[in-house]
């Protein structure tokens, strides 16, 4: 393979990473957020290349203090960053170029989103966006609509779930589904004014805990959990709520999983044991346009996709990977962060 | 050890006032706070300090340079090393000698980068900051020189013990100062180089390090150098016979090259054929190895193991690495250092004497937190230098220091708020001791985010400390319990698995009941498929609610059905007897007959079981006339189908 590795320590455990998203080249830019430190921090960073040097190096540009741990961020467009926390609130964050000096400036910040009865304040475990809409899911089991023009919550679910909301995503602009500790999934309709989900499954039934959603690129109906077992489960919520199959991936549990935006049939995943994988299918040939889709054959689905290690393993937990067409940056509990260049896309 | 006692002053009037006592708190360290002692005479009440003003307790953390942002570079990165360094010696197919080697490299590199960190660093800063990073670069640099010495004495694989060459390398690596000098000298302007003031200091510089080359060069530069002095010395200079242990000559045909070639030096230099040269004559009487010369040269030196390279070069070319010691002693006594040896010069010198205990003694001191020590105790131990010391020492184990050290280190980065997972894997090969640290530490880990927890609960996990893993679980049940989070605290402790703890929270949810009527949580209810089975109160937690529904959604026959089923099965907790028989009321009463004769003698026994709850002393004639009425029905309805 003719893709390259290079890492770089920080001082701090990273628990998100992200390119910052850029229309028109490569983007060099990209933030971490850190975890489980004295003071945590959301860094901007750049990893400029340059053609003639080939160990490449990436440069801080800009720190900003965060309270508690990052425990989710993602770039709305290439100039706001929404972050959350583990201290229960979420940030808009503006990436600001004033005097060819960037910096990052606190747009809006939601405080107390989430919290106990007892005025504890809970963890935000993870956010979702739709364009403007944000609905952030904490450990309170509670639910949040928040829109990024404004400070105001838009609406609340108070006890959306009596355990603790782990992951939410979009299904439509008024479709969410949370999954909780329990691996209960749940469907709401952001419409309705009922405090009930429209629909409830099980990601399995021992009770795994779901610790990554997505939904496949071209086909949204198709989600792909990843959990603390290693599992990927895969639905298609068009017809059941039954997954249409597991596969047992990683050692530990998935941290992040991410689909090739432009090559859907390329996922990326990162667990906990310390791997990332590269998931390809197996030649094209036989396979029709109707089951082109890989992930909703219902067997054998693993003799139909091939696992490539994406770096040696590092024996310490890989917790985010973001993608930019064929690089892939990841941030690891052992302080460091690596980039990987030259991913082969195999069509 | 006394004069290392320190006094800290604890700033608090009313510390001062009371006294003081101390307890550890977990993992590493103490909380101080004011305390008055008392005995057994004196009578049980509040002191007289007592008072409702908020009183402080004060942290006390050893201060621990490793923890600084800098350095917790090197602190993972090395991490990454000793890993794998654990990979090479658990793969019997590699050849370890040579990846050993290369590990040892590695670890240089990593302090070479923090070394280069801290001198990007202390350019930014000022003050006392300042002072302190020069004193973290002292003592990295010091870590790099004997690391160096280190690994070409005792795990590099030396063809034929000629150490030589690899001792001009680790002087030259370490004075860079003379290489600097002749570069810029040789790449700058080159007419009268030689009025340079540090033209000469550094032509005897580079002889010194052995660079005959760059000597050669610099002289060609000089003004002077068609002269019949310059060219004679450079055409000595040339035929310089210089050991190469793949060059095919023996030992002994070298010594006699060599003497050769020093007796002709030697010849010339008393034929005063360089004397119009101070300092080619100079130069003569070096190479050869004039007493004299040396001595006026040893002001060059900075350092006795300078003079130690470049004295072996021009003497003893061939020594062997077992004989470095005795030289050493021996330039150390030249440059009159014996007594005022710094810490570097003695473990450099244990090293070369190839005393390692002494070594790992002295490098303990170094106040870096046991990160070197740790390391190439680690080192040297999986390259077998440690075992043969078990026959020297008495009452030595090589694997015992080795653990120690280990432990010591692996408990101090778990003592971090971030850097607890670094600790844990250098605590996962101490093979005796090392379970029992991790089964003792982790669970003193605070659990500030149930992501946090998860990532705990699965180190445990890993680890196979199923007991830890369940108190964990438990902790974290008890803290959702706190927050009023009953379902999610059912989770957890359905996660530990403690039978008593479910049953306590099932309990809960049964109280809540009793109390509002409202059942929580019911999503998490609804759910509960075979976990149920974890304790006989979550049993009839869940049969309950499935009862609660079927009453909710009017299929009367069914929940009357589930009712008589849980009256009969001995599962009901004392004071939910109480609602279940209020709640069978409306069922016997209701239009369609749910019950039959024989459910109704069910009720009718249990009943009676338990006339004397005092909660129903005013409910049980309704009750009795309830189902007296239903069993007549029923009877009536029965006796018709017969």
């Amino acid at each position: 393979m003719s893709h390259n590795l290079h890492g770089t320590f920080v001082s701090q455990k990273v628990n998100k990473i992200r390119w910052r998203p850029d229309s028109f080249n490569n983007s060099h830019f990209f933030i971490t957020g850190s975890w489980d430190d004295d003071q945590n921090t959301i860094k901007l960073w750049d990893f400029q290349e340059n053609e003639e040097d080939d160990d490449i190096y990436p440069f801080l540009v800009a720190t900003h203090n965060h309270n508690g741990d990052v425990t989710e961020a993602k770039f709305l467009n290439p100039d706001y960053l929404l972050a959350s926390s583990s201290f229960g609130s979420a940030r808009l964050i503006k990436i600001e170029n004033k005097y060819n000096e960037i910096s990052l400036k606190d747009e809006i910040t939601w405080d107390h989103l989430h919290y106990f009865n007892n005025k504890e304040c809970s963890p935000c475990n993870s956010f979702a966006l739709y364009e403007n809409d944000i609905v952030t899911v904490g450990e309170d089991g509670r639910i949040n609509l928040l829109t990024a023009q404004s400070k105001l919550i838009v609406r609340r679910i108070d006890e959306a779930d009596s355990c603790s909301l782990q992951c939410v995503i979009f299904l439509k602009h008024n479709e969410i589904l949370t999954s909780n500790l329990r691996g209960q999934m749940k469907i709401w309709d952001l419409r309705s004014k009922e405090k009930t989900a429209i629909n409830t499954f099980m990601l399995s039934g021992d009770h795994v805990t779901p610790t990554c959603l997505t939904f496949h690129p071209t086909q949204r109906h198709l989600i792909i959990a990843g959990d603390d077992l290693g599992s990927l489960t895969t639905w298609d919520l068009r017809h059941n709520t039954y997954p249409v199959n597991v596969l047992n991936a990683h050692e530990g549990s998935i941290s992040e999983i991410q689909f090739h935006p432009d090559n859907p049939d390329q996922l990326f995943s990162c667990s906990s044991a310390g791997e990332i994988w590269h998931w390809s299918t197996k030649g094209k040939a036989g396979i029709t346009m109707e089951d082109s889709n890989i992930w909703l054959a219902p067997d054998n689905i693993k003799n139909k996709l091939e696992v490539f290690t994406l770096m040696p393993n590092l024996g310490k937990p890989i917790n985010s990977l973001d993608l930019n067409r064929n690089r892939i940056i990841c941030g690891c509990d052992n302080e460091a962060i690596y980039l990987i260049n030259g991913i082969t896309l195999y069509n | 050890m006394e004069g290392d006692l320190k006094t800290f002053i604890i700033p608090n009037d009313l510390c001062r006032r009371t006294g003081l006592a101390a307890s550890w708190t977990p993992i590493n360290q103490m909380s101080v706070f004011a305390y008055e002692k008392r005995n057994v005479r004196q009578k049980d009440g509040p002191s007289n300090f007592a008072s409702s003003q908020p009183s402080s307790v004060f942290l006390l953390r050893q201060h621990v340079l490793l923890f600084q942002p800098i350095l917790r570079k090197l602190v993972n990165e090395s991490n990454g090393a000793f890993l794998n360094l654990q990979g090479v010696i658990s793969d019997k197919t590699l050849d370890h000698k040579s990846e050993l080697l290369k590990l040892s490299r590695q670890y240089r590199s990593i302090v070479r980068a923090c070394l280069e960190d801290l001198q990007d660093d202390i350019t930014k800063v000022e003050g006392e900051d300042k002072e302190t990073l020069q004193d973290y670069i002292t003592i990295f640099y010091s870590i790099e020189c004997i690391w160096h010495l280190c690994e070409i004495l005792f795990v590099d694989t030396i063809p034929g013990n000629i150490v030589l060459p690899l001792l001009l390398d680790w002087v030259r690596f370490h004075f860079p100062k003379h290489e600097r000098n002749a570069a810029n000298m040789l790449s700058g302007d080159l007419i009268g180089l030689e009025a340079n003031p540090e033209f000469w200091p550094t032509v005897i510089g580079s002889l010194l390090q052995g660079r005959v080359k760059v000597v050669r060069a610099l002289l060609k530069q000089h003004s002077a150098s068609d002269s019949h002095v310059f060219r004679l010395v450079d055409q000595i200079l040339k035929a310089m016979p210089v050991y190469n242990v793949f060059s095919g000559t023996s030992v002994s045909e070298f010594n006699i090259q060599w003497r050769h070639w020093t007796v002709d030096v030697q010849s010339k230099i008393d034929a005063k054929m360089f004397v119009t040269s101070p300092n080619l004559n100079l130069i003569m009487r070096l190479v050869v190895g004039e007493e004299t010369a040396w001595t006026e040269i040893q002001s060059h030196c900075e350092t006795w193991y300078e003079l130690l390279a470049a004295w072996l070069f021009y003497t003893e070319p061939t020594v062997k690495i077992f004989e470095v010691g005795q030289f050493a002693k021996h330039c150390i006594t030249k440059m009159r250092m014996r007594n005022n040896m710094k810490h570097l010069d003695r473990v450099l010198l244990a090293a070369m004497e190839f005393d390692v205990l002494q070594v790992i003694k002295e490098i303990q001191h170094m106040s870096e937190n046991g990160w070197f020590v740790t390391h190439l105790t680690d080192l040297l131990y999986h390259a077998g230098k440690l075992s043969n010391l078990e026959k020297e020492v008495e009452t030595f184990s090589a694997e015992k220091l080795h653990e120690s050290f280990l432990l010591d280190y692996g408990s101090l980065l778990m003592g971090h708020k971030s850097l607890w997972q670094v600790g844990l894997s250098y605590l996962d090969f101490c093979p005796t001791e090392g379970l029992k640290a991790i089964e003792l530490i982790l669970p003193r880990i605070p659990l500030e985010t149930e992501a946090k927890t998860q990532k705990i609960l699965r180190e445990a996990k890993n680890r196979e400390l199923v007991h830890v893993a369940q108190s964990i679980c438990k902790v974290q049940g008890m803290k959702s319990l706190k927050r009023g989070r009953l379902g999610n605290a059912l989770t957890w402790a359905l996660k530990s698995q403690d039978g008593p703890f479910t049953s306590f929270l099932a309990d809960k949810f049964l109280h809540e009941y009793t109390k509002d009527g409202k059942l929580a949580s019911t999503d998490l209810l609804d759910n509960l498929g075979s976990c149920m089975l974890a304790s006989d109160r979550l049993i009839f937690l869940g049969k309950y609610y499935e009862f609660h529904k079927l009453y909710q959604s009017g299929e009367y026959k069914e929940a009357a059905n589930l009712l008589v089923s849980l009256l009969a099965s001995k599962i009901i907790p004392n004071y939910f007897w109480y609602v279940l028989f209020i709640e069978a009321i409306p069922l016997l009463e209701s239009e369609e007959i749910v019950f039959s004769s024989n459910d109704t003698y069910t009720i009718i026994h249990c009943l009676e079981e338990k006339e004397d709850l005092p909660e129903l002393k005013d409910k049980i004639e309704i009750l009795r006339l309830a189902a007296a009425r239903n069993l007549s029905r029923a009877l009536t309805y029965e006796a018709q189908l017969v």
